[in-house]
């Protein structure tokens, strides 16, 4: 995209220029509801020298005094917790923890650009992966309070359902595992004393449903210059030439042709990979903080915001602080 | 003579029960003998009848015949089904509820409610209603499993959310459940209305029986009879610490203990006294290895709490507990703890110190959780009297450190064989004993022993440890980063 080429984006943000966003660009009235909501019972946590957050434990009774702090402060990144505490400033007494997904375009497991940090076609493909994560979220397990926030390197899912957030984080790796499709589906099945062969392609709802999309959509976006750890070579060739049955969604050809012991390790395979589509760490840990929407990401001079139409939603366009516009190269 | 199963034989907290409980359930009779119990044992199916000892006479033996079927089925390897036939003949079903509510009564007063005593119950309930439900044929069970649904599920669809706790227990996965819009799918009409326009190329009626057929059902349904036994348990042991318990219970939860630890003495692989083993740091899986030399901030409380802490008590104290499948407690093997307080504590309190910063230091009270982790409640220091008011926890498996750890994760070769650190630690042990066996042979075959490098703990292991929440340009930071 032309854009980024023209605007150095990805230099980091100097003293003056996080001033001048916190002073004429940062507006604490813009902070999604989700955040204002209960404000007071989320810790806050701030890196003022780019060195990690190591300014912790700290509470905001009221958008006027988070105002004036970041003003004044202008902090190199600010966070704020996952969880609500009845003593948010001792870290003590939990009340529950929002449901978090973190993709991160820089972490893919299988990303067509091999780019060194992120570019515009992993942050695409990090985009598709959340639209599929989320459809997953509210057609199979009925969520309904989801949010959507760029990072400023990828994109964090926010669940806010109350049925979710008193979950533990035994749950929350399994539902990541559902969701990512990390789960061998199981292929035979049986009634009766009788056994079944069942592929999951053949199986269109419930996980096997799931499994498939994200099966499909590894394998379509396979490359010549990706390495599967496990896949011999040759198998990874026949992958390729076949991954155009997949595209009419011609599943019992493309398993066929591959073989299907064959079939049967890629699938294996796959699962693995697919662990990796969301940052397991994040989802599992309930006292986590999360970079703040609205806050500026400092390192690559982006905003951190929510995105309320994910589909149009261009990082480049509407993520760039008007600084970065400012500077001359 | 056909018997119908009742809703009670599987389910002794349904309707049904309670009313039998109602009726037959007075205490002061548990010793009484009862000729009808009797005349049912006797006449079940391919009941062993020549020995006395087998056949209960009141209520009391009928409970401790349940605990005593599910302990030997377990473990013992001359178990016999003949000998406790009686116990899946449905005509028992009355006294059998009985029996239920004396065992879940006096273990809910005796012992608490995630001891491992509760546990084994829990478990016990969930085993003999799989049994039973294999003597059944597939008609009877089906319409058993469907009227017994039918009472604990009372609206139309169960959320997934629901089954909460049985999830967490990993008693079921989420992904064997199909899910459609939050509901567990389960009725046959219900799926054919959701997805029978979906289904291409095949009949949706098979499909419908080969994926949510009777085995999801009955999975359910016994998960759920399971939770709800877990429930009373805790409820009994709430209203114990008001009522004053009747003296029979307490007898019966003596008896039950005495039961329990004789036979983990009697099935395990410890004989004699149990003094667990000497710990061989050599053998230390790498992540243990790093552990002990001192974490940064970022994996810290995790790596001390809940890596170190299982994995040195266990490896001290039973490293065989994958292999032997029982439920012990730490004083089992250390019964006046003096093991765990100059040996184990010492070892990971030093390690906890050695982080970067130093653990208690600015998280004092993780002191409390490293003593909830080995089964004592969240105190101080672990006591006998708190025993069993937590989980004795086993060391989280090798897919679990790369998530939650994985800077710690630095694989060798024996971590391919193995999917947890323990495990690691037994295989590493017993190659270790094996390389020196063969060393002193060849040095004894050699007559020529002279060259006897020192094989304790190599420094040489130590490798730098990186910190995984650096600068700010990560987009979220774990909770014990500073
Ligand atoms: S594979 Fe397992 S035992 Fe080996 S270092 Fe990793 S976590 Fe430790
Ligand atoms: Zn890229």
């Amino acid at each position: 995209m032309i854009l980024l080429e023209v605007i150095p984006i990805n230099e980091p943000a100097t003293l003056q220029e996080r001033r001048k966003y916190y002073r004429e660009e940062w507006d604490v009235k813009k902070l999604p509801d989700f955040i204002k909501d209960h404000m007071e019972k989320r810790e806050f946590g701030f890196d003022h020298l780019g060195k990690g957050p190591n300014d912790r434990y700290r509470i905001f009774r009221s958008l006027e005094y988070l105002k004036r702090f970041m003003r004044y402060k202008s902090p190199f990144a600010a966070y704020c917790s996952v969880a609500f505490y009845d003593k948010p400033f001792k870290r003590a007494d939990w009340i529950k923890s929002e449901l978090i997904f973190d993709v991160d375009a820089k972490d893919i497991p299988i990303r067509t650009c091999q780019c060194e940090n992120v570019c515009e076609i992993c942050l695409g493909e990090a985009k598709e992966i959340v639209s599929a994560l989320i459809d997953t979220l509210k057609e199979d397990l009925g969520l309904k309070d989801i949010y959507i926030v760029y990072s400023g390197r990828g994109y964090h899912i926010r669940v806010l359902d109350e049925t979710v957030m008193k979950m533990d984080s035994d749950i929350r790796a399994q539902i990541l595992k559902y969701l990512v499709g990390s789960e061998v589906p199981r292929s035979e099945y049986s009634t009766k004393g009788d056994k079944y062969q069942l592929e999951h392609f053949s199986i269109p709802f419930g996980y096997p449903k799931v499994f498939t999309q994200r099966f499909k959509y590894a394998v379509l976006h396979l490359t010549p210059e990706i390495k599967l750890e496990n896949i011999s070579p040759a198998l990874f060739k026949k992958v390729l030439n076949n991954k155009k049955y997949l595209l009419n969604n011609e599943w019992g050809l493309f398993r066929k042709n591959v073989g299907p012991i064959n079939y049967k390790k890629l699938v294996k395979e796959i699962s693995n990979l697919n662990m990796g589509l969301v940052d397991a760490k994040v989802s599992i840990d309930l006292k986590r903080i999360l970079r703040l929407p609205t806050s500026l990401h400092s390192k690559v001079s982006m905003k951190c915001m929510e995105v309320k139409n994910i589909e149009k939603f261009d990082p480049f366009k509407e993520a760039v602080p008007k600084f970065v516009y400012e500077r001359k190269d | 003579m056909i018997i119908m199963v009742s809703v009670a034989f599987l389910n002794p907290l349904s309707v049904e029960a309670e009313q039998i409980v109602r009726d037959m359930g007075d205490l002061s009779k548990i010793y009484e003998q009862n000729p009808d119990l009797i005349h049912a044992v006797d006449t079940s199916k391919s009941q062993t009848i020549s020995d006395n000892q087998s056949i209960p006479k009141n209520y009391y033996e009928l409970a401790i015949k349940r605990m005593e079927w599910y302990i030997k089925k377990k473990n013992d390897k001359n178990y016999n089904y003949k000998d406790y036939a009686f116990l899946f003949n449905p005509e028992i079903s009355k006294f059998d509820v009985v029996a239920f509510f004396i065992l879940a009564q006096a273990i809910g007063i005796k012992f608490n409610p995630n001891s491992r005593e509760s546990k084994l119950f829990v478990d016990l309930q969930g085993s003999i209603i799989e049994e039973r439900l294999e003597e059944l044929s597939i008609s009877e069970r089906r319409n058993i499993c469907g009227k017994i649904l039918d009472e604990l599920i009372q609206h139309d669809n169960i959320k997934w959310t629901f089954l909460e706790e049985i999830l967490s227990s990993k008693k079921l996965s989420l992904h064997e459940l199909i899910l459609d819009n939050g509901d567990i799918i389960l009725d046959k009409e219900d799926f054919l209305e959701r997805f029978r326009d979906k289904i291409t190329h095949r009949n949706p009626e098979r499909m419908y029986e080969l994926l949510i057929g009777d085995p999801v059902k009955e999975l359910i349904m016994i998960k759920m009879i399971m939770q709800k036994t877990e429930d009373y348990i805790k409820k009994v042991n709430e209203m114990s610490q008001k009522v004053e318990p009747h003296p029979y219970l307490l007898e019966v939860g003596e008896k039950i203990s005495k039961i329990l630890s004789d036979n983990l003495r009697y099935y395990t692989t410890y004989q004699g006294e149990m003094k667990g083993f000497r710990l061989n740091p050599e053998a230390f899986p790498p992540c243990i290895k790093l552990t002990l030399n001192g974490v940064q901030s970022g994996n810290r409380n995790d790596a001390i709490v809940l890596l170190l802490t299982s994995f040195l008590s266990y490896s001290r104290l039973y490293p065989s507990i994958f292999r032997d499948n029982v439920s012990v407690k730490v004083s089992d093997v250390d019964p006046d703890l003096k093991i765990t307080q100059n040996e184990i504590l010492p070892l990971i309190y030093e390690a906890a110190q050695r982080c970067n910063p130093p653990l208690f230091d600015d998280d004092p009270q993780e002191k409390l959780n490293i003593t909830a982790k080995l089964g004592f409640g969240v105190h101080e220091q672990p006591e006998l009297k708190n025993e069993g008011e937590s989980k004795w926890y086993t060391p989280m498996s090798c897919d679990k450190i790369k998530i939650h750890l994985p800077a710690l994760c630095k694989p060798d070769k024996t971590c391919k064989k193995i999917g947890n650190p323990l495990s690691y630690y037994k295989t590493k042990s017993w190659q270790l004993s094996q390389q020196r066996k063969n060393k002193e042979q060849k040095s004894y075959n050699n007559k020529n022993p002279n060259n006897n490098k020192s094989k304790t703990y190599k420094s040489g292991d130590r490798a730098e440890n990186s910190d995984p929440t650096k600068s700010g340009d990560d987009d979220s930071i774990g909770s014990d980063s500073h």
